[in-house]
């Protein structure tokens, strides 16, 4: 997937439509809107980082999870196998992203998962869907011609914790460094830097 | 510059106390398992309580242990999922054999000790050794490879989890041993009272060495945090002034590390049995400040 930021208007479409696509629970979310604001007035700006599971190419989820319940698919989406999931959450603990969670009624590990229910019948994922400033984009990044392959060869793009090694397949066009940054914008960072 | 968060979605803490009193309850066993077998191979008579004490704790504080990971499960009765569907690239896999195999050898081994049979308990025992070391060890590779968290993901966590283990067990048998010596030694004779306080008195030493090469271990972890990357420096920050600063400062480095090891070394407290039951209790409760901190601050920064 790939998301240009340049487009996106923080409306927070995509995780309504994400929590009434895949049935999310109050109190979690499987995609959502950070908003950050920078400088001080009249010097300021408002930055969007639209989130969710990076579908990583290398997770470390999967390869931590005791009963091979988290797996990825040969086209590349993370799952979770909902009855083979113990609930043991050590895939939450280790995922650098902090976007799974236990749904609090099934009591299993959910996350995103690119609404592979609707791309395997030939649709798009909820959220890409219903951007109203068609800010995601998804497709297959290994055929050339797809949309999302010309948009990553075409445009500086980044991707969120390269360090991790994850190999993350949630690519940004015009993300700002620091609504990409955890520890920015918290009290308590922002006290310890005084 | 000035920034502010307007709007993120936090999700819950995934792993919380359960998950550490489990870490520390491994540790008690596979610390007093490894006294117990070391006194019992050495072959001498005056050791003997120790081997005996630490054979009975060592499988209880195991069959207690892993209660607690099962309360944790979101799906308990999904637990024997672990034995059918194989990950073997996950510690938890591993684990999960550990954690039958380890207490089923302590149990037979302790049941040889004390029916007399010291040649079969010996060779148990050192079957039961490294059982017990990969079965605390494996928790700390359980931390190591959650790579998204700083705190956890140092190359040092198994080697520290299994020397904080040792000074744990020590402290357990050192406890366990006065109880028995104050209480539950009216039988006995003066010398063997006289070994018995002696006994006390030696393994406190130990367990002081023991527990001043932890303290190295966590100094140099926290050394290597203060000169890494940004999200170690935070939660280093968070450890030694922020909020989890009374528990690992006061509690886990002064109250259960430097003072005990005070206690048994200064000669005017080390040579009297109260003080070293003091040390023993103080590490009890320093061990298990380490393992909330390492759990709970280790989850504590934002990852995103």
């Amino acid at each position: 997937m790939v998301i240009d930021l340049r487009k996106c208007v923080g409306c927070h479409s995509c995780s309504v439509a994400c929590k009434a696509e895949n049935d999310v629970p109050p109190s979690v979310f499987r995609s959502w809107v950070k908003i950050i604001e920078k400088g001080k007035y009249p010097n300021v700006s408002r930055s969007f980082l639209p989130s969710l599971c990076n579908n990583c190419e290398s997770p470390i989820c999967v390869r931590n999870c005791p009963v091979g319940a988290s797996f990825k698919r040969e086209d590349g989406i993370v799952l979770v196998n909902p009855h083979r999931c113990i609930g043991c959450k050590y895939c939450i603990a280790s995922c650098p992203y902090d976007v799974r969670f236990i749904n609090p009624i099934r009591k299993i590990v959910q996350k995103c998962y690119f609404c592979h229910h609707l791309v395997d019948a030939g649709m798009q994922p909820a959220c890409v869907e219903t951007c109203i400033g068609r800010a995601r984009v998804f497709g297959d990044l290994n055929d050339p011609n797809s949309d999302v392959a010309q948009l990553v060869a075409k445009h500086p793009v980044t991707v969120l914790k390269q360090e991790m090694a994850t190999q993350p397949q949630v690519y940004y066009i015009g993300a700002d460094l620091d609504a990409m940054d955890p520890m920015k914008g918290r009290l308590e960072a922002v006290n310890s830097d005084r | 510059m000035d920034f502010q968060t307007i709007y993120n979605v936090p999700h819950d803490m995934p792993l919380g106390v359960p998950i550490a009193v489990y870490f520390y309850l491994t540790g008690l066993s596979a610390g007093s398992f490894v006294v117990s077998v070391i006194s019992i191979i050495s072959g001498r008579s005056d050791y003997k309580p120790i081997g005996r004490i630490g054979a009975v704790v060592a499988p209880l504080t195991l069959l207690i242990a892993p209660v607690n990971l099962l309360i944790d499960l979101e799906q308990p009765l999904r637990f024997w999922h672990l034995f059918v569907y194989w990950n073997p690239q996950s510690p938890i896999t591993y684990g999960s054999f550990l954690l039958t195999i380890y207490p089923i050898n302590g149990i037979i081994y302790a049941w040889f000790l004390f029916r007399g049979d010291q040649k079969l308990a010996k060779a148990l025992g050192m079957v039961g050794i490294p059982l017990a070391i990969a079965t605390h060890g494996y928790t700390g590779f359980i931390l190591a490879l959650g790579k998204g968290r700083a705190l956890w993901s140092t190359a040092l966590m198994p080697t520290l989890f299994i020397v904080s283990a040792m000074v744990s067990g020590i402290g357990l048998m050192i406890a366990l041993a006065t109880l028995r010596w104050r209480f539950f030694s009216k039988s006995s004779t003066p010398v063997e009272h006289e070994q018995d306080r002696r006994l006390i008195l030696s393994l406190a030493k130990i367990m002081g060495a023991v527990a001043l090469f932890d303290l190295f271990l966590v100094g140099n972890d926290v050394l290597v945090l203060f000169t890494s990357k940004v999200e170690e420096l935070e939660v280093a920050k968070l450890i030694l002034t922020g909020a989890f600063a009374p528990l690992f400062v006061g509690v886990e480095i002064c109250l259960g590390g430097l003072l005990p090891a005070f206690l048994v070394f200064f000669p005017r407290t080390g040579r009297r049995v109260r003080y070293c039951f003091l040390a023993s209790i103080l590490t009890l409760i320093g061990i298990l400040a380490m393992r909330i901190v390492v759990v709970i601050a280790g989850q504590s920064t934002p990852l995103h």
